[in-house]
This record gives structure tokens, sequence and C-alpha cells, in this order.
């Protein structure tokens, strides 16, 4: 999420309403407000409006929600006449440039934080952290034009950023601290980006580290914004956005010549939208000319073509609209949520559990009955846990996760058993006895299942109250089972039995092996039961039954 | 006054003609160890019927050394005589209560040294603690410091100097019932009739027995059950789905990009396990790809099948659901589904890797944004949160959306959920082709505002003893 800073003198100025009325209504267009300080607030906006990360773009919008300004943002681009080129050998690489000439801008170390900071947000939300798009911002008048961004030998050198000596970009990977965090974008090609100026100084090494020679100063006045990638559509976005900010901050912006083509325009594009749609979506019944007015707040122009159609202009810093409902979300934004009717669907409908959860909750149900005390404990654990403190073999069906984030989440549970072990381990010095039960889902490969176990542990827990909740719980579920000896070695043997039902194994019950007592540090005898689910009449996928 | 017990109304029976004797006489008298008579006494005592004073008497007992001296004299009182006038040092250490005697005399004043001669002081005597050693008491400091110097030794003994009380002697002279009474009723007193004749026990109602737990639902499946029962009553169908999902329908079917960050391996739980993909998925890449047939876009850039077959453990129940609208594209659909969800979350307090999330789903002819308002607002009413509201927000797959906040007495405006309805690139492909509304809660977080918990861990960690006091019905007012 972005969080961004707005100062309040620059955000009023720039509003042209007081801070009061802006910090009212910021929310209704969709953000979070942190934070409010003293002279300033930070506002958190949603990664699908980049166009809201600098106080330029927030008042933009705020002009139009409140009402002091509506409609389409115009923006004159003039040619600047330079020329960039791009090196056809980059086309594996990074083929993508945007470029622009931002002249007559003013900076104090405010607002060269603020565009860094916009930045920054951009190379996050539209970038990729740098991957799809890496923006740099030059002092135009440190170099001459043309440019060129260039496929460069690795060992070329220039002085970056924040250095004072000539590196390798080989070396900037190795010892900059920006080389270090982005060098996985570029490090398995042969060539590397780079930008330089007819005199062959170096501008950038996108998308790695600016060099030093263009640093960005308070002194600075002509801007050269370089933007490189790998998705057209994103370059351009951020172009847009960036050039559109600097402009609402009284830049003016001139296009530059890349292959032929002047870019950027800051032109809108155009959508035709259905009224009818719109209102049918919302659940409002809206007007042709109450719409184009709604979506005049939220900046687009909009003219309307007959009683259903709106002709609608998408300001080109709208990142977002790729669809016809995300304008018809601007016109609910615009119209209020708080005013639309809510009223739940007329439609008749009947509530049906899920057979599932209907088996869980009787399941429930017995064991409570039995004296046992729910516990919910989590699905990822450890082989430890399931497997080598049971004295288990692996389930082969067990799932590793492949990033896990300790070495106690390494596995999705293919028991439940162990972890009422483990949760008994938890509550060793609380009174005895201690009676627990756990209904949930375990998973077998790709297969997520339901599965109950129960345990009891005091002085004279043994066999034969296993044994007795078992058949406790296979009588009150209708499964037809039949104990036969086991050899699970979590078990004592000749004190455990497998739950045979319609010839398969379901289930396991008796009395924990001291071993593994001693494993999970219990002190009492442990009597011990865990069925599949499965097995329960009515479990979807069971024969005879729907 | 309380039920007195048989014991006690023989003590006080006993009494009656004793007035007042020690503990070991009446256990003799009632056939009981000198304790347990103790302990009767005490239970009369609260009730204001007898006395039982406790009397502990200090013994000195002389160790060798101290029997030694007791015939002998102290070492000092020893040498005190042998000392004689023009006496020297040297002399005094041949006597064998030197070693000892000197130096308390030295201590206690009574000799003088000067160079080698040594000399009584005037006056000088051992008398006081010659008699301190005799006749010992407890106040003497002198005994005291024969204690300390090993001599003496001090030991207690405990009597119990048990009397009754006027009031219990003007009950006793009333006379007790002295059968013995009846604790549990046998088989054999009940069908007999026996009973009649029994003298049965009576219990002090005031006194808690040792305490019984119950077998119980968890705390938290108590708050999913009755968020379940809540959305059964307003028609939903309950769906049940697959922990492991394939990264298909947990984000390509949702039209998440794939570059999309939460589709990252900081942020999502991947497996090696791959699923062929289902049929039809060509519409869904078309969407990604140049927004298929609808008036979208789409992202651009190539869709790729190897990234949609990878499984995940799902980071929503979405998946769920999407899956079930896939299966069942004629309307109405009213589903919902709460299940656990992963998000590779480093953990803490307030962030789990997994936990409980609800989602439902609406999807019928002419259903619109409003109508999605309308549902959060009863279902949030019926959870008993009286104010509700809503603010626009984003969700990569709904269009409109919307945050859902409820008001909590003394903590003000929460979020609770986040909703939406269904981006037409997500239905299209999948031939959904009527609005779909959705909307999702994370439950753990109002059973942490119920519960009073500081740690969600506690929920699936607990200790015992927190599901054993937490009521199965608590008192819960707006919605708390």
């Amino acid at each position: 999420m972005a969080v961004i800073t707005l100062p309040f003198r620059y955000l009023e100025r720039l509003t042209r309403t007081d801070k009061k009325t802006i910090l009212d209504k910021i929310a209704f267009i969709g953000s979070d407000v942190e934070r409010v300080g003293e002279d300033h607030a930070d506002v958190e906006f949603f990664p699908d409006r980049p166009d809201l990360f600098s106080p330029e773009g927030v008042a933009r919008a705020m002009r139009g929600y409140l009402g002091i300004e509506t409609g389409l943002p115009s923006y004159k681009v003039k040619p600047s006449g330079i020329q960039f080129t791009v090196d056809p050998a980059l086309a594996d690489i990074r083929p993508v440039l945007g470029a622009a000439v931002i002249r007559g801008v003013s900076f104090d170390d405010e607002s060269i934080q603020s565009i860094m900071s916009l930045q920054e947000s951009l190379h996050w939300a539209v970038g990729r952290g740098r991957s799809k798009v890496a923006i740099g911002i030059h002092d135009l008048d440190a170099v001459r034009p043309p440019f060129h961004y260039i496929a460069s030998p690795r060992t070329r050198k220039f002085v970056p950023l924040d250095y004072t000596e000539e590196m390798t970009m080989d070396e900037i990977l190795e010892k900059h601290p920006k080389g270090r965090d982005y060098a996985k974008i570029v490090q398995d090609f042969p060539l590397f980006p780079l930008i330089v100026d007819r005199d062959d100084h170096v501008l950038s090494f996108p998308p790695i580290i600016n060099g030093e020679r263009t640093r960005v100063t308070i002194d600075t006045k002509n801007i050269l914004l370089d933007t490189t990638g790998t998705d057209r559509r994103a370059v351009g976005v951020a172009v847009n956005i960036i050039c559109t900010a600097m402009a609402e901050a009284g830049a003016t912006i001139e296009s530059i010549g890349i292959g032929g083509v002047e870019t950027p325009t800051l032109a809108p594009s155009v959508r035709t939208v259905s009224v009818s749609e719109c209102s049918r979506l919302l659940g409002v019944v809206l007007t042709a000319a109450t719409m184009a007015e709604l979506l005049r707040k939220m900046r687009f122009g909009a003219e309307t073509e007959g009683a259903d159609r709106i002709m609608v202009q998408v300001p080109c810093y709208r990142a977002d609209i790729m669809h016809d409902w995300d304008l018809f979300e601007d016109v609910a934004i615009a119209f209020g949520y708080d005013k639309l009717q809510d009223l739940p669907p007329k439609t008749y409908t009947v509530g049906k559990p899920h057979p599932v959860q209907v088996n869980a909750a009787l399941v429930r149900e017995i064991f409570c009955g039995l004296g046992y005390l729910e516990v919910m404990p989590f699905t990822l654990t450890s082989e430890e846990i399931l497997y080598r403190n049971m004295q288990r073999l692996e389930h082969p069906g067990v799932l590793r996760v492949m990033h896990p984030i300790s070495i106690e989440n390494t596995v999705v549970r293919t028991d439940l058993l162990p972890l009422l072990l483990e949760f008994l381990n938890l509550n060793r010095h609380r009174e005895l006895p201690q009676r627990l039960f756990t209904v949930g889902d375990v998973v077998d490969s790709c297969l997520t299942y339901q599965q109950a176990a129960g345990v009891s542990t005091h002085p004279e827990a043994d066999f034969s109250e296993a044994y007795a909740v078992a058949d406790a719980v296979f009588n009150e579920i209708s499964v037809d089972y039949s104990a036969k000896e086991s050899a699970d070695p979590a078990f004592i043997e000749g004190r455990r039995a497998d739950i045979i039902a319609a010839g398969k194994k379901i289930g396991v019950f008796g009395e924990i092996h001291p071993a593994v007592l001693n494993a999970f540090e219990l002190e009492h005898p442990v009597a011990a039961f865990e069925f599949d689910l499965r097995a329960v009449p009515g479990y979807p996928g069971t024969p005879g039954t729907p | 006054m309380a039920e007195l017990t048989q014991n006690e109304k023989r003590l006080l029976a006993t009494l009656e003609k004793e007035m007042s004797a020690e503990a070991p006489r009446l256990a003799g008298l009632l056939g009981a160890t000198p304790e347990a008579v103790v302990q009767w006494a005490q239970l009369a005592q609260e009730k204001g019927l007898a006395t039982a004073d406790r009397v502990v008497a200090r013994e000195f007992i002389y160790t060798d050394e101290g029997k030694a001296y007791l015939e002998k004299g102290l070492p000092e009182t020893q040498l005190l005589r042998f000392i004689q006038p023009g006496a020297v040092v040297a002399d005094l250490q041949k006597h064998e209560a030197f070693r000892i005697g000197f130096g308390q005399l030295r201590k206690k004043g009574l000799v003088k040294v000067e160079g080698s001669s040594v000399a009584k002081t005037p006056g000088s005597s051992t008398d006081a603690d010659e008699n301190a050693l005799k006749t010992p008491s407890p106040d003497d400091p002198r005994t005291k410091e024969l204690i300390r110097r090993g001599i003496l030794q001090e030991s207690e003994t405990v009597r119990y100097l048990i009397a009754i009380t006027p009031e219990g002697l003007a009950l006793a002279r009333k006379g007790f019932d002295l059968r013995a009474d009846t604790g549990t009723l046998t088989r054999d007193q009940i069908i007999s009739g026996e009973w009649k004749k029994l003298n049965l026990r009576r219990y002090d109602v005031t006194k808690l027995p040792k305490k019984t737990f119950p077998g119980k639902i968890h705390p938290y499946q108590r708050i999913i059950g009755e968020m379940r029962e809540i959305l059964l009553e307003m028609g939903f169908e309950e769906l049940y789905g697959g922990i492991v999902q394939q990264s298909y329908w947990n984000f390509d079917a949702l039209f998440q990009p794939q570059d999309h960050p939460a589709r990252e391996m900081q942020d999502t739980f991947y497996l090696r396990e791959t699923l062929p993909l289902p049929d039809g998925y060509e519409k869904v890449k078309a969407m990604h790809e140049c927004g298929g047939d609808t008036s979208s876009t789409g992202w651009g850039g190539v869709w790729k099948e190897e990234k949609a077959e990878q499984c995940v453990l799902r980071t929503h129940t979405t998946s769920v659901s999407i899956q079930h609208l896939a299966m069942n594209p004629n309307p109405p659909v009213k589903a919902f589904c709460i299940g656990r969800v992963y998000r590779r979350e480093t953990i803490d307090p307030t962030h789990l890797a997994e936990f409980e999330q609800l989602e439902g789903v609406v999807m019928d002819e002419g259903v619109t944004f409003g109508n999605l308002l309308g549902i959060l607002r009863e279902f949030y009413h019926r959870m008993g949160f009286e104010g509700v509201r809503f603010k626009p927000s984003y969700y990569p797959y709904t269009e409109p959306s919307l945050d859902a906040e409820v008001y909590i007495e003394g903590i003000g405006w929460i979020e609770m959920g986040g909703a939406g309805i269904f981006r037409e690139e997500v239905t299209a492909p999948l031939g959904i082709n009527y609005p779909v509304l959705a909307w999702g809660l994370g439950v753990s977080r109002i059973a942490m505002l119920r519960l009073g918990l500081k740690d969600l861990r506690y929920l699936h960690r607990s200790d015992v003893e927190f599901l054993r006091k937490t009521p199965a019905l608590r008192h819960t007012r707006g919605g708390i």
C-alpha cells in the first residue's frame, strides 16, 4: 500500500480550499487517513490509483470531487525538438523507453523529496519493483541531446549517484546498494541497458542507478525524464503520471522524439458507455445528464450522446480504467455509497448447509457429550511433530511449502493426533483429566478431507478408554466397524487397534507409546483415537450417497 | 448457623462433661486422632461453640557441651576461679578451659591484661551466666547467647487446649442426635426402606465442591457457527473446498495479473505440485492478454500456462466460490464458504500465516451494487453491529469495490470486510452471464474483539484453562 505525505499548505494551495474540507472528504474518493500531523497528513491510497500518489494528483481529484473544478484536466505538450534513440539490441533486455522534458520546475528540498517519493511509489505499484518500469529523473542542463538508450558492455565505467569514483556496471551491481538491491533484474543479460548523451556522458544505468552527473538539486530548472521497462502500457502510464503531476505543480511539458514518434501526448483516451448498464449495475436510476455530471466530478470528460450513451474522455493518468465498469465505480463514488439504496435482493432462496460441515457438527456434538473439549490447532506444522515425535514414517502424500516462514511451519498436516499431543504438551501444567478433540481438514497430496481425533490424559487413561470412546462415536454416526491389531508405532504394541470399515482402514485408537509421550514431554498415559470422516455416511463422494 | 457435622456434635457432647481438655485426651475419648479432634474443634470454634487454643511450650535442652558445663561451670567460670593474683597468660594457657574461657572473660571485661600479666577486674563474677545456664528463660539475652554458643538448644511443642463455650454448653445440654450420618445412599437403603431411619448428612450449600468442566465447542468455532447460521438463515448455500488450489483458480480466474505482487513467493505459499488446467482456460488467457470479447483492455503481455498450473495454499476462499459459480452458471446462486486461508506473513500477535475467512457470493439476474450493500448491512446487523457504513476500496477482481466498517462502542469505526461486484473480466471467460456480488471478512478479527484476545495465536494454541473458563453463552452488546 502506498502511504502519501500531503503537506497541508501545498495541498490547500493546489486544491484551492481549506484542509478540513479536504480531510473530511478524502476517504470518500478511496483512501485511508493514517495520521494527521501538525502540518501534513499521511494518507494511504489503493494500488490501482497511482495517479493519487502525489499531492498534485490528490489535489486534482479533490478539486473535482468537491466541485471546485470538474471535467477533464487538459495538459499542453509542445515538442522539445530533442531526439532519443533506442538500440535494437535491447529488444530482449529492456526494450521500452518513454521520455519527456519538464521545464520550469522550481525545487526546494521538500518538493524534491515529494517527486522522489512519487517515483518510488510508482516503482512499487506500476513498476513491480523496477522490473516492469524504472524511472530516472535528470538535470537536463547537465547533458546535451540527442540521447541514446543503448545495450552496453558491462565493463563500461561511470560515476554512479552518491559516489565520486568511476565504477564498471558489473562493479555497481556488486558494490552499490541499489546495484545489490536490483541486480537480479539485469544480471543474466550479456549487455546492460545504458542511457548516454551526444558526448557519451552517462545519464543512467536503468533500472539500477542514475549517473552522478545529472543529479537533481534545488538549482535544477529543467528535467529530462526517462522511463524504461518491459511493458509499453505501464511505461506510458508512469510517464503520464509524473508529467501531469509536474504540470499541476506549474511546470511545462515537452515531448521527445523516440523512433519518429513524439511522446508523451498526455491526450485522453475515449470510451463510450451505456447509462442503463451503469444504472443496472449500481441499482440506482441515472439520467445521462446526471451520470455525465458525476463523471466530470471524477475528472473525466463526459458528453451525452442521446439518452443512453455517454462519450467519456479518460485522462491519460488513469491507468486503472480498463473496462466500462471501472467508470461505473467512479460514478458510484461521485454519487456517494451512502446515498445508494441498500436493499437485499428479492429472489427467494433456501439456505443449505454443506454435508461435510453437517458431519463435522455432529462429531463435535458427540465428542462434547463424551466430555471432550474442542481445540483448533494450526494446519501448518512440521515433520518433527507429525512424524518424528510419533515414531511414524512420513505420510507419502505430505505437502511441503516451498518457502516456509519457519521450521515449525514446513508442511500441511496429514493427521490431527500429533497436533493434539502437542496441545497436551502446551497444557502440561493444567488440571487433569484433560480430554481434547478436534475436527478439521487434513491434506493428502492435493486432496483436502476431514478427520477427527480425540485424546484423553490422566493417570488411569488406557486402551479400554480409547476403545470405549471410539465405539461410542462410531455407534452414534452409524459406522459399522471392526477393530484389528494395529502396527502403528505411535501406540503401545498390544494396546493399539486399526479401525476397519467396509474393508478399509479408516482410523486407529489405543494407548500412546511411552517413547511418543517422552518426545512430547508428557507425563501421564494418553488414550487416543483418530479417524477419517470420509467413512461417515453422507460424506460427499461416499458410495451410496448423492 | 451453619450445620454441625456429626463429629462436631460428638466433640461438643464430650466437652459437655469435660468442659476443657487437651486434644490427646479428647482424642482418646472420641477414638480419633488428636489432629482430627483439633480440626473438629476449629470448625466448632468458627461457629462460636468451642475454643481451640494453641499453646506453644518452649523447652531448653542441654547439648553434650552444655551438660558438661552444668557440672563443671562454664569455661569462663572455670578459668576465673583459676586466676590467682600475679598470674601470667602462660599459666592460664595450661588450663583446659583457656581456649574458650579467656576470650569470654575478655569479652565480658572480667579480666584485665597488661603485657603478659592477667588480673581479675574488681567484683568480677560469672554468676549471672551460670544462672542462665541452670535456669534458662526464653526472654533472657544470656540464654540466647548460650543458644548461640551451642550450649543450649531451644525446642517448641504445640499443644491444643480445647474448651466448650457457654453457647456450646447451652447447645450441648439440649442434646444432639448422635446417630451416625449417611453420605451416599446405597441401593439397599433405598429399596429396603432403611432410609427412613437414617440421618442423612447435610451439606453446606455455600461451599463449592471440586469443579467439573463440560466438554465444549471451541469459542472460536462457536463464532464461526453463529456466522454460518446467519448465512443459512439468509438463504445461502454452504460451500466446502480444498486447501490446495491451482494458481489458476486462486489467481488467474479472478483476473489477478500474473505479475501481481500478491502472487509473489514472499506473500503466497507455493507448492511443488502442479495440476493440469481445466477446459476452456484459453478464455481466461485471452482475457488477461487482451480483454477477450468484453470492453476490457486486459492486462496485456503474455499469460503463461505454467504459472497457472502451479499449486498454492489458497490465499482466499474466493478460489472455492469462483469454481462453484463456474460449475453453476445459472441464476440464482447464493453461496458462502468459511474456511482456512493462507498468507505468507511473518507471524505476530495480530498476523497469522493461516486464518479463517468468510466469503459470500450472490449471482442473479439484475442484482446490483445497492443489493450488495443491503446484504452486508443485514449480515452485520444480525451479527449485532448496529452502525454499518461503506466506503470505496480496491480489490483486483471486483469493480465497484467497497470496504464495510462497523461501529463499536468505545473503539469507533472498524473495518470488517471487503466487497464488490466481480469484474466482467472474471465472470465472462467462465460463462457467468449475470452480475456476481461478493464479499469477504476475516473471522478471526471478530473473534479477537469478542473474546478480548491480544494474540490471535491463542485461538489455535489455546490454554485449556481459557477454553474451560470461556462460557458457551456470552453476553454480546453491539456485536462484541
